[in-house]
Order: structure tokens, then C-alpha cells, then sequence
């Protein structure tokens, strides 16, 4: 097994935020975790790629295994063009600082840009491009290096459905072709169906809906029909709002 | 009954422990900054490229202000000096002076000011938006250290060129001085040069080239730690951009105290 979270529990001041959670993700599966705003999926994300100490469990992985994460709000570079943001880990990272040839770099990033479906924009900055192509090109700088466990946070928030498409296409791809393990964070049921092999679902800390995708579709639980439907009633609230 | 929480004592109080609490946390963040920046200085894991870009920043980028604000303030004491010394008849000692208040304090102190505004102020900024905006936790996931990337180079530029900046505008504010001495005072150029070689020592020059280095390196490790350490959103950015500049203030004001006492007490 590529990745496995063991009783990992995390609170923000005296708030449970992730609350005793488990579980793991075979290599080239997909897991979705889905839940509410302020759930804690962000928080889980940072907690498995090392941005976060949890308070207690722990996050069995292979040796040598590479992990990558795309971010909420993209998170480039906005001082580098789109170009180096991608090439950043192939220039930067110690273990790969003259590794590859500027020509060999060039190449990776413009195959990397082709597969998000943005050729030719090496020399633009961030702050030219709009929300969606940032996350794409986020995406593609996450893979850059190959990694065997990807991290998505919310990778099709916010972009138009054809662009949804592609980049679910790719996740699907991706794992395949490098045989990761995924984690893929979201709030959109396309994604959910297209892209992912098991689903969890979270709510204040819990897991309470763990499943294949067609179960958690088909399922007639409480949790997952008022998720799936969109109801404000159920037995889930947004504490936020009330 | 009184309500404790609600008297002036106990804000008082509150807000005291939290100054102190700030205090201790921001020494804190500086110091560990401090040794992470010294291991990979030690380790000679230095990236050149980015070292020499923000040194060009550093010095260059800066040095019309530096040299506006060092040129006008030799300018307005010469003018108030020149006369009176003329009137006393000692204008001859009015080179010697110059050299030894421009090579000791007035160039490396106004110019560490005129830094700390420009670029100080700006690597705090620059280091903070990236913080809040999730850049730097993308820096630590892509497996690049982000103080090797970004404060290391920062750092260094502050040692390397604070002592140039130094230089060039200590000669920018004694050339005005000479200027300025003639047009008040009528003093001539010759005049001044001639005394000036009097208050111009070997050892002043190479104490201030070092306080320079501590000068810009103090400046580049506090705008870069407070701005490293910010979490939150815009609001917090600006309150570590004050606070790299209050704290880089101070701290500039007490190296100078430090190397006053060390080398002329
Ligand atoms: N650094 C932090 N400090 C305090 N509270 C936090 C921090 N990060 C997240 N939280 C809180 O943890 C909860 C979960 O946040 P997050 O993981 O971002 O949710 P999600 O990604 O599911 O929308 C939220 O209530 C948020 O307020
Ligand atoms: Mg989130």
C-alpha cells in the first residue's frame, strides 16, 4: 500500500479539526475526500505533505516516495513566469540541480503545459493569467517531477466545465501512468464520479461515509443524501452559518 | 462586585504581557532565521545567481535615495556649520570635521535608514505576501527550502554590498560638503581637501566598511524573518512590513552604540 493515515487527529485552538481519522490509499487509486467548507480537507492535505504536525497518528508512506500537492489558490510564483514557476523543482531542488540540460528542462515543461492544455504561455506571469489557468498551470508544475503520491486540493474549483473535463481526464491518467497514489480533495460531483475509485466524507472531524464512488452515488445513508442532493436540512449543519 | 476584566488595570496589564509576548516571539523568529541562514552560509549551500540578483537590488536599486538622503543631510549641516566655524575663524578645521562625522556615523547610519525604507521594507513585503499566499508551504512541497532560496541570498546581499553603499555615499556627502562650505562659507575647495586628509584615518574607514556589513545584514535578516513568519492576509502583511522596519530602527541604533563603545570609548 502506497499510503496509509493512521488515527490522525488535529485540533485548532481547542477546535477539532481532523478527529481520529484513518486511511489509505493503495498505489494507482484515487481516493476523493469530499465534506463541507471548513471541514478539514485542506487541513488533512498539509498534514500528509509535512506543512502541518498533526497532534497525534501517523502517515505510513514507501521509502523514497515523492509527494506532490496542488494548492487551493494555486500558490505560484508571481515573481517567475510560468516557465520557471514549472521548472522550479527540476532547477531548485538539490537532488535535481544540474540533472537536466536547459534543453531537457524546456522540453519537460512544454510537454507538462501541453497535457493542461496551455501551450505556449512559458512567458507569462501569474498575474496575467486567469483563475483557471493559474490552477492549471499549478497542476502541472505539482507533476513535474513524477511524483507517486499526488495531493489535489479542490484541482476543479473554479474552472468551466470543458476544462473540468480535461484536468479530471488527466488525474485519471496520470495515476495510471505513473501508478500513484491520489488524494483528491473537492467539492464537485463530476469530479468525484470521473476521477476517483473510493470517496470519503467528512463532517466535523469524522469520517462518516467511506465507499466506492458507485456506492457512495447509489447510497441511501442520511450523510451522503443530504451531500449528493444539496439539502440545508439534514444531519449535517454549517455551524458557519447558523 | 467589580468586574476584573473590565478595569484599566488588568488591559493594561494585557496588553503589557502581550507586548512582551510579541517581543519575545518576533527574537525568537530572528534568531532561528538567524542560525538556519549561518548553517547553509557555513555549508557554503549559497545560490549564487539569486545572491547576486538581490545585490544588485540592494545597492544599486537603492542608491538614488541613499545618496538624496545622505547628500542633503551633509548639505544642511554644512550649512549651518560652515558659517559659524567661518566667523570663528576656524574654518581650516572644517574639512576634518566632515571626514571624521561622515566616515564614523552620519554616511553609514543615514544610509542604513534610507535602506531599511527602500529595500528593508520591501523584502519584509515581498517575504510576507508570499507567506500568506501559500508560496512558500508550495516552496517546502516542491522540496526547496525556501530560506536557502530566499533568505540566504537576501542576507548575503546585505553583508556583501552594505559596505559599498557605505563608500559611495560617504564621498556623495563630503563632495557636498565642500560644495555647500564654499557657497556659505566661501571656503575654498583646496582649503577643505587640505583638512581634510587630517580627519580621514585608515582604521575609522575599515570600522565603518564593518559596522556597514552589520548594518545590511541586520536590515536584510529582520525584513526577511518578519516577513517570513506572517500568517494571515493583507493586514497582517502590513503589520510585519511596520514591524521589520521598527525593528530594523532599533536594531540599526544599537549596533552603532555597540561599535561606538568597542572602538572609540
Ligand atoms: N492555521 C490555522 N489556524 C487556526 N485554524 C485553522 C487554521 N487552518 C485551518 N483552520 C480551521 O480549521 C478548519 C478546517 O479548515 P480547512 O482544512 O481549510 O477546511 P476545508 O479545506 O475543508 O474547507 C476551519 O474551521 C479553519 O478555520
Ligand atoms: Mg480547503
Amino acid at each position: 500500500m502506497s499510503i496509509s493515515v493512521r488515527n490522525l487527529t488535529k485540533t485548532f485552538n481547542d477546535k477539532k479539526v481532523l478527529d481520529n481519522i484513518s486511511f489509505s490509499v493503495e498505489n494507482g487509486h484515487t481516493l476523493g475526500v469530499v465534506g463541507f467548507s471548513g471541514s478539514g480537507k485542506s487541513t488533512l492535505l498539509k498534514i500528509i505533505s509535512g506543512l502541518l504536525y498533526s497532534d497525534s497518528g501517523t502517515i505510513i508512506t514507501e521509502n523514497n516516495s515523492d509527494i506532490a500537492m496542488t494548492f487551493q489558490y494555486s500558490a505560484l510564483f508571481d515573481f517567475l513566469d510560468v516557465y520557471h514557476n514549472i521548472a522550479f523543482p527540476l532547477l531548485e531542488r538539490r537532488e535535481f540541480r544540474g540533472k537536466y540540460s536547459k534543453k531537457e528542462i524546456k522540453n519537460i515543461v512544454k510537454e507538462k503545459l501541453a497535457l493542461v492544455g496551455l501551450e505556449g504561455i512559458e512567458e507569462k506571469f501569474p498575474s496575467e493569467l486567469s483563475g483557471g489557468m493559474q490552477k492549471r498551470v499549478g497542476f502541472a508544475r505539482a507533476i513535474v517531477t513524477n511524483p507517486n503520491i499526488i495531493l489535489y486540493d479542490e484541482p476543479t474549483a473554479g474552472l468551466d466545465p470543458v476544462s473540468s473535463t480535461l484536468i479530471e481526464n488527466y488525474i485519471v491518467r496520470l495515476k495510471n501512468e505513473l501508478n500513484a497514489a491520489c488524494i483528491v480533495v473537492t467539492h464537485q460531483m463530476s469530479t468525484i464520479t470521473r476521477a476517483c475509485d473510493d470517496v470519503i466524507l467528512l463532517y466535523e472531524g469524522k469520517i462518516v461515509y467511506r465507499g466506492t464512488v458507485n456506492d457512495f452515488v447509489s447510497a441511501n445513508t442520511p450523510y451522503t443524501k443530504q451531500f449528493i442532493e444539496a439539502n440545508i436540512d439534514g444531519p449535517m449543519e454549517i455551524k458557519s452559518l447558523t | 462586585m467589580i468586574n476584573v476584566k473590565s478595569t484599566l488595570t488588568y488591559s493594561f496589564f494585557k496588553l503589557f504581557f502581550h507586548c512582551i509576548k510579541d517581543f519575545l516571539i518576533t527574537i525568537g523568529n530572528i534568531g532561528k532565521d538567524f542560525s538556519r541562514v549561518l548553517y547553509y552560509v557555513v555549508r557554503l549551500r549559497i545560490n549564487a545567481s539569486a545572491t547576486i540578483e538581490q545585490s544588485s537590488r540592494f545597492a544599486v536599486d537603492s542608491l538614488p535615495i541613499t545618496l538624496t538622503i545622505v547628500g542633503m543631510t551633509s548639505v544642511i549641516i554644512a550649512m549651518q556649520i560652515a558659517p559659524e566655524l567661518a566667523k570663528q575663524g576656524a574654518e581650516g578645521y572644517m574639512g576634518m570635521m566632515s571626514a571624521l562625522v561622515m566616515i564614523r556615523e552620519l554616511s553609514c547610519i543615514m544610509s542604513g535608514f534610507a535602506i531599511i525604507s527602500m529595500i528593508g521594507s520591501s523584502f519584509a513585503s515581498e517575504l510576507a505576501s508570499m507567506a500568506v499566499g501559500e508560496q512558500i508551504s508550495a516552496m517546502h512541497v516542491l522540496k526547496v527550502d525556501p530560506v536557502e532560496y530566499l533568505v540566504v541570498p537576501r542576507v548575503l546581499s546585505g553583508i556583501l554590498t552594505m559596505p559599498f553603499v557605505f563608500i559611495v555615499s560617504s564621498l556623495v556627502g563630503l563632495v557636498c560638503t565642500c560644495l555647500v562650505s564654499y557657497m556659505t562659507a566661501g571656503l575654498s575647495p583646496l582649503n577643505f581637501m587640505t583638512s581634510l586628509w587630517q580627519g580621514l584615518y585608515l582604521r575609522d574607514i575599515l570600522i565603518a566598511m564593518l559596522k556597514a556589513s552589520f548594518f545590511g545584514g541586520t536590515i536584510a535578516l529582520i525584513s526577511c524573518s518578519c516577513g517570513y513568519s506572517t500568517r494571515g492576509g493583507a493586514k497582517e502583511v502590513g503589520e510585519s512590513t511596520t514591524k521589520a522596519v521598527v525593528w530594523s530602527f532599533v536594531a540599526i541604533a544599537v549596533w552603532d552604540y555597540i561599535f561606538a563603545v568597542l572602538f572609540y570609548l
